[in-house]
């Protein structure tokens, strides 16, 4: 398959390619380990004037242990989150979510900014010109109409990405820089929920870096995902939970958050008051799983039913519960 | 953009250095194939799912149809006709003939390829490991089967 | 002294060393001097008019050397048969599917070539399409093709006995449909052409093919040159499944342009057109009833199935009568009415799948587990007591030389532990079978036999001559194994050509399982040929007779005293020194009713040999995900003899992945108005080595009188067999059968959530 032309641009640094991406704005695509922009380069989905490769930004690598959190740059892979005995032990949904994306090859290529910064997916949006000639433009290529929904007035594409509800599981941060200026917003606000712009990152602003504030004591997680073989395939339905142990043995801090299951990952927010100041049992983590599903959109648009998809939030919510428990001593 | 600037890249291939002029938007596997003559890496997919474009870049299996040739600068890279050496087929090319492992062998240099890196990195995979290393390389004909047993075979051998 | 040095043997086979370096060519690797881009300009629609085509600013783009339209070509109609040609390469009235072929380009590079298709402006009238059997068949429907009344492609119509005796005699009459959506080959190589003329106007064309004497005819007589001037190439080749037997319009276009640029031209498909633009396999839906007695045994069926066909014939009576062939060789049935009804539709077109019919044989083996189970007979005894028998004749009268359905079946059972585990599994798990029969080829009149010839070197060495083709699936090794064992060579004695219509003689191609039982055999007459006039030669020498010699590592010597022996060589450079050329000759013509035909008369000896499989499969259901973890796999298959058993394994392995792990689990192809939305790897599922359970190959041999030393086929009964064992196990371990595949995990969710229903409402009710 055919790429369409682009210039290459390769900076050095990061005040280089932040220099660049002020020049080229949105003629200017960035590009890390290529699994996905290549792709939708391919399809033509994307027609930028330049490919900015910023794998050669050393200031983007490296999982650093600070005083009271975690930063990860944005290049570090996916492989090498699966391989780190800190992620392992300490934020055990991040690493269970890198082993799950893809398969081997595509977490060595692929970058956690990569991961996070992914488009929304569709069936009938990442299609080739054979399948799109002949129809109307949907929502999310410019057009007024949705083919997924009849008469759907929004897009309904879905946010794919594995890495991203693991960490906002963890209250992740995420550091966005332009030229003279840099912010720090929750990774969840990065979000837009609208399929149609699913980033809320601006056309000259570089994801530098993710900041993992620590956990401390008694807390387990986890990342589980839906897919119907056993490896390279997004999910159809996913869930991270994170769940800690105040001071008094009871559940202080629980952060359910679902994927696949809209144009953004969300936190469950009814979830914590279903489950705080108390030893949750299976009844309250089903409790906590149907305000999942109540969140959660499951429209045809992907390989398996909706109506499906919308369920199995609900099973993997109360699974990614389940399964953040198992690992508090002193919990069952 | 109609006339494309072409640009002068050096590749390192099978330890062979080669003066390649290619536009930004060739892949790794399109110069491969296309300009070096080294047909051995397949598009199967072209979307980086099936594995059979695999090639090694600094000894990691990645997946050329994704990969922008201009980005390979300084890099060595590997392909499956740089695996025989001296005319000797490499071990583990013995043990996918050996095994029956192939065989319609389109995807059997890409599989090859992830096999080889897999026992680098690992000298004694379980099956587990084995199947869960080669899940990114689709094959249509053998249902993996002997694939598995071919890999498992070198298993605890010097290479 | 052993009887056999290769045969039986699992022999290394020869293409694998070459295709573990890279080395081995596929057509999209090759280069030839000069060679052009060539593309395909594809319709977006899936029923228009063609108003006009204007190429005239694609053909002053600089680098664009040709561009054709159906203008270049002479319109004429193709067809597998003679009464299903309604298939222009290149459409000059209409375009009948998305993705059909309108126009192609040659240029010197590829960007040029997409540039030059986007330049072509083609004005279409778009009419109303149709986009499934329903819709098809109803009264007032766009028809694709005059000569389709009702868009009804192909009727097949097959009565034997009296069903309604059948069912007024049975103890329990069952009736259900039973459905599937497409799936597709999904082969590993995209499909790809190379085409160039010379200046005598010979073309030489390669593409992965299924027979490449089954495409050079039609080459032919569309570029109107005789059949000696096509030459269809050997190429590697990733595999067919079925799906490559036939003249593709890529082919030809490719064939055009080449002579329009006078130059050579080569078009590589995405795999996007490979699932598009090649073929694809049918959609079904099947209605069955069955009746049996008492005991189990089937007194009569009556079955009905509709297949989507696309919008071209295709192969299409062969299509609509094949799975139920299999049906009627792998079980009895003396009473028995089929009725299979191609249809056409404005999507792409469909042919015969290596896993023909998923839902016309899950159907028939879950009618099967159902009866049986009200009859209190498990689904292994319900096959026994229907299992097909040698000395049988099927319904429509095959004669069934050889047989071994029970021993596959007794012997799968016992392998999976059928006894104790059957209704004995904790909840959640199931097992089930799958039963299945092939034929060994069909009735292909003038190209229904094969010949094989050897040409011997001085040094003893031999070439054989072959028009087998090896579609991966270890044809080229068959022959030289034979060719070896017969001429007590070794296998590094024996060159190969074949698969060249340039060369090679006729062969009827590896699409009906008939390349082993056809070609094999012709090659075994061949060298049998050569070695009577080996032994004549030796028996000359040592004055014995011809029948007291044995020919074994390279030699010639008297059985009962091997010191007096020769080399071969020594025989050949005889016959040679005494000005006698020696070589041989072998054909084969399967015995076969050469007026048996697919719907005029569905009445005959189908092909002389059939093979027959059983497997049996384990599963874990999760019934709050309907994911299916499948355990353990038997499959046996009766092969007749195992020629070469790795490479038998090979194909019971490959088999159980495609028809069972992704034809039950996970292949179909999802749709919008004609377009196929998960053409591509990342869209339709086939199984990844994590996904494949542990299967256990049990090669049953019945030793079939008339295949070369017993053998039969091998590549598809377990392919069939796998997808209906998937169906009864899931069925067992969630205890509703299904009728609607693939099974996947939407569905078992939802069936497990009817069953609570109607289980809660019994019980309140």
């Amino acid at each position: 398959m055919r790429l369409p032309p682009f210039e290459y641009l390769e900076p050095a640094t990061v005040p280089e390619a932040l220099a660049m991406l002020d020049a080229y704005r949105d003629k200017a695509q960035i590009i890390a380990g290529g699994t996905e922009v290549i792709n939708r380069l391919k399809l033509r989905l994307i027609s930028p004037d330049c490919i900015m490769n910023i794998k050669k930004l050393r200031e983007l690598d490296g999982i650093v242990e600070q005083e009271q959190s975690l930063v990860i740059g944005a290049n570090v892979s996916l492989k090498e989150l699966q391989d780190s005995p800190l992620l392992r032990d300490k934020y055990k949904a991040i690493a269970e979510a890198s082993l799950q994306v893809a398969a081997p090859p595509l977490a060595r290529m692929g970058t956690i900014g990569g991961n996070i910064l992914q488009n929304t997916r569709c069936l009938f949006y990442n299609q080739s010109a054979i399948v799109l000639k002949g129809l109307e433009v949907c929502h999310k290529r410019g057009g007024t109409t949705c083919l997924a929904v009849k008469g759907g007035k929004r897009c309904f594409s879905v946010y794919q990405g594995d890495m991203a509800p693991a960490l906002i599981a963890f209250d992740a941060q995420c550091v966005l820089e332009k030229n003279g200026a840099r912010r720090t917003i929750p990774l969840v606000d990065l979000f837009t929920g609208m399929g149609t712009h699913p980033l809320s990152i601006e056309n000259n602003e570089l994801l530098t870096g993710i900041i993992v504030p620590k956990q401390n004591g008694a807390y387990g997680s986890t990342y589980r995902k839906l897919r119907v073989r056993g490896s390279i395939d997004y999910p159809l339905a996913s869930a991270a939970a994170l769940l800690a142990l105040g001071a008094d043995g009871t559940l202080a801090v629980s952060r359910l958050v679902i994927g696949a299951s809209g144009p953004a990952p969300r936190i469950v927010a009814g979830a914590p008051a279903a489950l705080s100041g108390k030893l949750p049992e299976d009844a309250d983590f089903a409790a906590a799983a149907e305000m999942a599903y109540e969140l959660s959109e499951g429209v045809d648009n992907l390989a398996l039913p909706g109506d499906y998809r919308k369920k199995m939030v609900r099973v993997f919510a109360r699974r990614a519960l389940q399964g953040a428990r198992t690992d508090i001593k002193g919990w069952m | 953009m109609n006339e494309l600037k072409r640009y002068s890249l050096t590749l390192t291939v099978n330890n062979e250095t080669h003066a390649v002029t290619a536009s930004p938007n060739r892949t790794l596997l399109e110069v491969l194939r296309e300009d070096l003559h080294l047909t051995g890496a397949k598009e199967s997919c072209g979307e980086g799912v099936c594995g059979a474009c695999t090639v090694l870049v600094d000894g990691q299996p990645v997946r050329s149809c994704l990969t922008l040739a201009m980005a390979m600068e300084g890099k060595k890279i590997t392909t499956i006709e740089g695996l025989a050496q001296g005319g000797q087929l490499h071990p583990i090319q013995a043990a996918f003939v050996e095994h029956h492992a192939i065989q319609c062998g389109f995807c059997s240099p890409g599989m090859i390829l992830t096999a080889y890196a897999l026992l680098r990195e690992n000298q004694n995979p379980t099956e587990a490991e084995i199947r869960h290393a080669i899940a990114g390389n689709v094959c249509r004909c053998t249902g993996y089967a002997k694939i598995v047993k071919a890999i498992q075979s070198l298993a605890g051998e010097e290479r | 002294m052993e009887k056999f040095t290769l045969i039986g043997k699992s022999m290394k086979r020869i293409d694998t060393a070459a295709k573990a370096t890279g080395e081995a060519i596929f057509s999209a690797d090759l280069s030839l001097p000069r060679m052009l881009v060539g593309k395909v300009l594809r319709s977006p629609h899936p029923h228009a008019r063609i108003l006009a085509i204007d190429t005239s600013k694609a053909e002053k783009l600089s680098g664009v050397k040709a561009v054709i339209t159906a203008q270049d070509m002479c319109g004429d109609k193709w067809g597998v048969f003679r009464y299903t040609q309604d298939q222009q390469f290149l459409p000059t009235e209409k375009v009948r599917y998305v993705g059909e072929e309108v126009a192609a380009v040659a240029a010197i590079d590829e960007d040029t070539a997409l540039q030059a298709l986007a330049l072509i402006d083609v004005q279409y009238e778009v009419l109303p399409a149709v986009f499934n059997i329903d819709d098809a068949l109803a009264a007032g429907a766009p028809q694709l093709h005059d000569v389709y009344p009702n868009n009804i492609n192909v009727e097949v119509k097959i009565d034997v006995g009296d069903v309604e005796k059948g069912f007024s005699e049975s103890y329990l009459v069952k009736e259900d449909t039973f459905r599937a959506p497409e799936d597709t080959y999904f082969q590993g190589e995209p499909y790809a052409v190379a085409a160039q003329f010379d200046q005598t106007g010979n073309l030489e064309i390669w593409m992965p093919n299924a027979g490449p004497h089954m495409k050079s005819k039609p080459l032919s007589n569309v570029l109107k040159i005789p059949l000696n001037k096509v030459r269809v190439r050997k190429i590697s080749i990733g595999g067919a499944f079925g799906g490559r037997s036939e003249i593709s319009p890529a082919d030809v276009i490719c064939a055009f342009l080449a002579r329009k640029a006078r130059l050579p031209v080569k078009i590589v498909y995405t795999r996007e057109e490979n699932t598009v633009a090649t073929r694809q396999a049918h959609a079904l839906v099947t209605k069955i009833k069955t009746g049996v007695d008492r005991e189990g045994k089937v007194l009569a069926r009556d079955i009905t199935c509709y297949m989507d066909g696309g919008a071209y014939s295709s192969t299409g009576p062969i299509a609509t009568s094949v799975p139920f062939l299999c049906m009627e060789q792998a079980y009895r049935m003396d009473n028995v009415r089929y009725r299979g009804y191609r249809i056409l539709t404005n999507k792409p077109i469909r042919g015969m799948y290596r896993v023909h019919g998923r839902a016309f044989a899950s159907g028939v083996d879950v009618q099967l587990d159902e009866m049986g189970a009200e009859l209190g007979i498990d689904p292994v005894t319900m096959r026994l007591r229907n299992a097909r028998q040698a000395g049988d004749y099927t319904p429509t009268k095959s004669y069934v030389a050889s047989c071994g359905m029970t021993e596959c079946i007794v012997k799968a059972a016992a392998k999976a532990g059928w006894e104790s585990k059957f209704g004995k599994l904790p909840p959640w798990h199931g097992i089930g079978i799958g039963c299945n029969s092939v034929q060994t080829g069909f009735p292909m009149g003038i190209r229904g036999g094969s010949q094989a010839l050897i040409k011997l070197n001085e040094d003893g060495g031999i070439t054989v001559i072959t028009g087998i083709v090896d579609n991966g699936q270890g044809n080229e090794s068959m022959v030289v194994q034979i060719a070896a064992e017969e001429l007590g060579l070794t296998s590094d004695d024996v060159q190969l050509i074949s698969a060249d219509t340039e060369v090679t003689p006729s062969d009827p191609g590896s699409y009906s399982m008939c390349e082993t039982f056809v070609g094999g055999n012709a090659v075994r007459l061949a060298a049998l040929d050569v070695k009577k006039k080996l032994f004549k030669i030796a028996a000359g020498e040592f004055g014995t007779g011809e029948d007291e010699l044995t020919a074994r590592d390279r030699k010639i010597f008297v059985t009962e005293n091997p010191k007096i022996s020769m080399s071969i060589a020594k025989a050949v450079r005889i016959a040679l020194s005494r000005n006698e050329s020696i070589s041989g000759e072998g054909s084969y013509w399967p015995d076969v009713d050469a007026k048996r035909e697919w719907v005029k008369n569905p009445s005959g000896q189908l092909s002389e040999a059939f093979s027959f499989g059983a497997v049996i499969v384990e599963v874990k259901v999760d019934p709050e995900t309907g994911l299916v973890e499948v355990l353990e796999v038997a499959a046996a298959q009766d092969v007749g003899f195992a020629l070469n058993p790795q490479i038998i394994e090979g194909q019971f392995e490959g088999g159980v992945a495609m028809g069972g792990q992704g034809g039950m689990l996970t292949e179909f192809l999802q749709w919008h108005e004609g377009r196929v939305l998960n053409p591509s790897q990342l869209g339709y599922l086939v199984p990844l080595a994590v996904d494949m359970p542990p299967i256990n190959n049990i090669i049953v041999e019945t030793i079939d009188p008339k295949g070369p030393y017993g053998a039969k086929e091998a590549g598809m009964s377990v392919a069939m067999s796998a997808a209906q064992a998937y169906c009864g196990a899931i069925s067992n371990a969630v205890g509703v059968y299904f009728h609607d595949y693939p099974i996947t995990p939407d569905k078992i969710v939802k069936a497990i959530e009817e069953k609570k229903k109607k289980e809660n409402a019994e019980v309140s009710g």
